[in-house]
């Protein structure tokens, strides 16, 4: 495989997809068909990235770039990856920020507000309806509870994260992932 | 320029407590909004990063990033998401066999994510709350893009843009 090529399928995947999640699909379709991967190890690859800390479309680029072409192969991934990103946010940024003090920001910013709260609402749903056992067990809200009174008393999240995950450990026990 | 360490040292956290880019959303608001941006900044950061292509956890970190400390802020805060993933996929790729059998990593995200989607309730309702209108406007724009989201027919960038569209027309 060609560096360049490479890139491009990178750079393609993630100016074409809106969000990490999104960018699983058209990776697939790369990788599986380009035979970078097989399908059993873009699963497993998938299975990581959803349970390793950190942004999940970039691992997922990594390990295909990994199974691509090694350890050059997981930093051109994350070139790819990262470029199409920053680069228009960065454009977009320093746009918005010029206009901060207008009046019709904040129109817009009102108007995005509820609409960025929905979304909110809409994806921690998701989260929590596809932990690995797909179905909405007793533990899982039993921790939601517990973490949500923790939130209500505003105890430090990173402390009531810990101490979720903790608590999932002992709750969950040693039970290999799916 | 004395915020740029905070900021490598937050941007480091988050990325180490959550497993992807709207995940992150419920603790990075804990973080900054109040201390480093506002919370227009942060509803602009949210709004932009879903609406246009690319990883969100990335756009997050670009713009409160810039926000903060202008293209520094953006490099600094890029780079601390990028650590945390890239570390652990070097690590990983090496020992995945090992990695394989240890079933309390699987167990430990299983209980971060609950406490993570509450977290995500709280920050959804402060950004409700705090976004100018909480009158019967807001909750329509809310409901109505809830139902649209859910709905899968519209994407979310569209309805995000046409509640902001909305804004600007009826709001300002």
């Amino acid at each position: 495989m060609v560096w360049w090529s490479l890139l491009w399928m990178f750079l393609k995947v993630n100016l074409l997809s809106p969000s990490g999640p999104a960018s699983i699909g058209l990776l697939y379709k790369e990788a599986v068909t380009r035979q970078l991967m097989t399908e059993a190890q873009f699963v497993e690859a998938v299975g990581f990235s959803n349970v390793l800390p950190g942004s999940e479309a970039l691992k997922l680029a990594m390990f295909v770039g990994f199974a691509a072409g090694g350890m050059p192969g997981v930093f051109t991934a994350l070139l790819g990856a990262i470029l199409p990103p920053t680069v228009m946010m960065l454009i977009v940024s320093a746009i918005l920020q010029r206009f901060q003090q207008s009046n019709w920001i904040d129109g817009f910013v009102a108007g995005m507000s509820p609409a960025v709260a929905a979304l909110i609402v809409v994806v921690a749903w998701e989260l929590f309806r596809a932990t690995s056992s797909k179905t909405i067990d007793r533990r899982a809200v039993l921790i939601a509870a517990l973490s949500a009174g923790a939130f209500w008393l505003e105890l430090p999240s990173p402390l009531v994260l810990l101490g979720a995950g903790l608590l999932g450990v002992l709750l969950y026990g040693q039970r290999s992932y799916g | 320029m004395e915020n740029l360490l905070p900021l490598f040292l937050i941007f480091l956290k988050v990325n180490l407590l959550s497993t992807s880019g709207p995940a992150s959303v419920g603790l990075l608001y804990h973080e900054m909004v109040g201390s480093y941006v506002t919370e227009s900044q942060f509803v602009q950061a949210v709004g932009f990063s879903s609406v246009l292509p690319g990883s969100d956890a990335l756009q997050l970190a670009m713009y409160i990033g810039y926000a903060v400390g202008g293209i520094p802020g953006g490099l600094v805060a890029l780079l601390a998401s990028i650590l945390p993933p890239t570390v652990i996929i070097l690590g990983v790729t090496v020992i995945l066999h090992r990695l394989r059998r240890e079933a309390w990593i699987s167990s430990f995200i299983e209980g971060l994510t609950p406490a993570i989607a509450m977290l995500m309730l709280f920050t959804a309702w402060k950004i409700f709350q705090k976004g100018g209108t909480d009158g019967w406007e807001a909750w329509a724009i809310g409901l109505v893009s809830m139902a649209g989201m859910l709905s899968k027919k519209v994407p979310e960038r569209i309805v995000i843009i046409i509640a902001g569209v909305i804004g600007v027309l009826f709001l300002s």
